[in-house]
């Protein structure tokens, strides 16, 4: 069962267009890691999930329901960690919970077993300063109470570890990790490091397009294929090795980036002994010929190309 | 002097409301050493000596946040 | 209901603890004292400030005197301040982002405008009543046995057209993520109010009349059926602003 479904959905703002024709899903129980660039449009995405920015075009389901822009019944599914969490700074951590919980509609007695399992959980308890006075790992720590608060069948996590130190890192993902199987999780993020410690399911956005999804084992595994890096020190050496018939005749997917070309092969040895014959054959000297490591952030470079 | 014995019901509370005024302003200058604008040696004599505008002017404009 | 208990409380709260509420309060006690005092001793100054040989004869001061007092320091001071204590209503949350928190909770878009209004005009209640309070027990007790008409009619005139000043100043508020934005639509308005009054015609239509006709009020120069008009333009733009501001909010993006 999916939790969130996401159908051609487009956003622009005046004549950029941010998100364009975007589908995905994320089934239910998964924590599902949204990576891409800066500016890839993330935030633009949760926002609408989230029913605060009205999309072009397109629908988001969320548990079965539509959301609708303003009048976001959807909501009450939701826990949302926004990028730099802001609370009311007069408030002590234990009060704007409170308040949170009244808002959502908790009965007392919820509000208060709730608060203080959840205070345990992100470490706050026993704190009972102004949130004026918190770190900005603290005040992110809040932020994951209060979105949790309701126990929310999806969590969405606005770039959460992003402004933080390593170990105020080390903690979100840990607090994150504790609630998986309770919790379905949104996490987006740039650091791709963060998405292998914790995601199961992954979608890569770019230029407003989920351009690969899928769980993290399959994507991995359909990608376990030897790749090797090759950067030319001129357009002109890259385009006569592309053109030999040993190359072209290569069975491997080629990518190329101005100087650089990456080529893929299921038998690695012998298309590196291919490409270096042919490169003495051709007379080029290569800046650099590296033997790619399947991981994520090969991966992410490789499909953003 | 006599005839301002008839006045003392009013400036007497009125005195009271200045000191707490400029007392609570005071204390929270001190406590809370970060403004908006200014420094903690302008922020004393302001909300001290400049009636009940000094403090206004601090709680409302020159207050940081906590 | 409940969002709109829980989220005027949390206003109150922050009314109290950024000690605006303090503020706010407690400026109109000193009016309240103030006004009495300053009717007082107006002769006396005036004295002062004449030439030395010149006699001049000022009747002594009545409960009259106390009361322009206070409507002229409540609609110069007390207003003023209100409006720049209330500016930020809206903004100030704008600015940081604290209500996105608050909506994705599920509260209720016009839960927030409805409950800025409600806090905003308690404390205008509460402190403008108090003021009025401490001026009319000082007022008798300085003019024994003096009287002014319509007493009630007349304060309760200022005290609506002090509601339907932060109303517009809600929608400003709720306009502008500055706090100056609000400021500044609150103060156009009260600028065209003045310029009505220009046009005799309209003028009789015109609110402004109801924060500067009480003293006429007092001393029975006007009768309140003249103030018919004003009051219901008063009340019609309270609801009419509270509405857009309703509007607005929902089609802000926060």
């Amino acid at each position: 069962m999916n939790i969130l479904t996401i159908e051609n959905l487009s956003k622009s703002f005046g004549d950029n267009l941010v998100i364009d024709q975007m589908s995905f899903s994320v089934p239910k129980g998964s924590i599902f890691g949204f990576i891409g660039k800066n500016g890839s449009g993330k935030t633009t995405t949760m926002k609408m999930i989230l029913g605060l920015l009205k999309p072009s075009r397109g629908t988001i389901e969320v548990c079965g329901e539509r959301v609708k822009y303003g009048q976001t019944d959807t909501n009450r599914f939701i826990g949302y960690l926004p990028d730099v969490p802001e609370f009311y700074n007069y408030m002590t951590a234990y009060e704007y919970l409170k308040l949170c919980g009244e808002i959502t509609g908790l009965s007392k007695k919820t509000i208060k077993d709730r608060r203080i399992e959840l205070l345990g959980l992100v470490g706050l308890d026993h704190n009972n300063k102004r949130i004026g006075t918190f770190s900005r790992g603290m005040k992110q720590r809040l932020g994951i109470a209060q979105a949790l608060l309701h126990e929310p069948k999806l969590l969405i996590c606005d770039e959460p570890t992003s402004a933080l130190d390593p170990i105020g890192r080390k903690e979100i993902l840990d607090i994150l990790a504790t609630v998986r199987g309770k919790t379905t999780v949104i996490f987006s993020t740039h650091i791709l490091s963060d998405v292998e410690r914790i995601c199961d399911h992954i979608g890569i956005l770019h230029h407003g397009k989920i351009i690969l999804s899928g769980t993290m084992q399959e994507i991995k595994k359909y990608y376990h294929q030897d790749s090797c890096l090759i950067e030319f020190s001129n357009i002109h050496d890259r385009d006569r090795f592309l053109q030999a018939t040993t190359i072209e005749n290569l069975e491997s997917s080629t990518t190329t980036d101005r100087i650089c070309v990456i080529l893929k092969s299921q038998a690695l040895k012998r298309m590196m002994q291919e490409i270096m014959s042919e490169m003495i054959r051709l007379d080029i000297v290569p800046v650099k010929i590296e033997i790619l490591d399947p991981t994520l952030e090969n991966l992410f470079l490789e499909v953003v190309k | 002097m006599d005839q301002y014995i008839e006045y003392l019901p009013v400036i007497i509370p009125l005195f009271i409301i200045q000191i707490i005024l400029s007392i609570t302003a005071v204390i929270h200058v001190i406590r809370h050493p970060n403004y908006r604008f200014g420094k903690k040696q302008v922020w004393i004599p302001v909300v001290l000596f400049i009636g009940f505008i000094g403090p206004f002017i601090y709680f409302i404009f020159g207050r940081g946040d906590d | 209901m409940r969002p709109y208990i829980v989220f005027t409380k949390k206003e109150l709260i922050e009314y109290g603890r950024t000690y605006k509420f303090f503020i706010l309060f407690t400026i109109f006690i000193a009016l309240g004292f103030m006004n009495p005092l300053t009717a007082k001793f107006m002769p006396k100054i005036l004295e002062s400030f004449m030439p030395e040989g010149i006699e001049i004869q000022l009747p002594p001061p009545s409960s009259l005197d106390s009361w322009a007092q206070f409507f002229k320091n409540v609609t110069q001071t007390g207003l003023f301040v209100a409006i720049i204590i209330f500016s930020g209503m809206m903004s100030r949350e704008y600015e940081k982002g604290t209500l996105v928190n608050m909506i994705t909770k599920g509260l209720p878009r016009q839960t927030v405008i409805l409950s800025k209004f409600t806090a905003s005009t308690l404390l205008w209640t509460l402190s403008y009543w108090t003021c009025f309070l401490i001026t009319h027990i000082y007022t008798m007790y300085f003019w024994k046995g003096e009287t002014v008409l319509e007493l009630a009619t007349s304060t309760l005139f200022l005290y609506l057209f002090g509601i339907m000043l932060i109303s517009v100043l809600l929608i400003g508020s709720t306009l502008f993520k500055n706090s100056y934005g609000g400021l500044l639509f609150t103060e156009g308005f009260i600028a065209i109010l003045f310029l009505l009054k220009l046009s005799h015609k309209i003028d009789n239509y015109n609110p402004l009349q109801l924060a500067n006709q009480n003293i006429n009020l007092l001393s029975g120069n006007l009768h309140p059926s003249k103030l018919k008009s004003p009051l219901f333009v008063c009340c019609t733009v309270i609801i009419l602003s509270i509405i857009s501001s309703i509007l607005i909010f929902d089609k802000k993006q926060i």
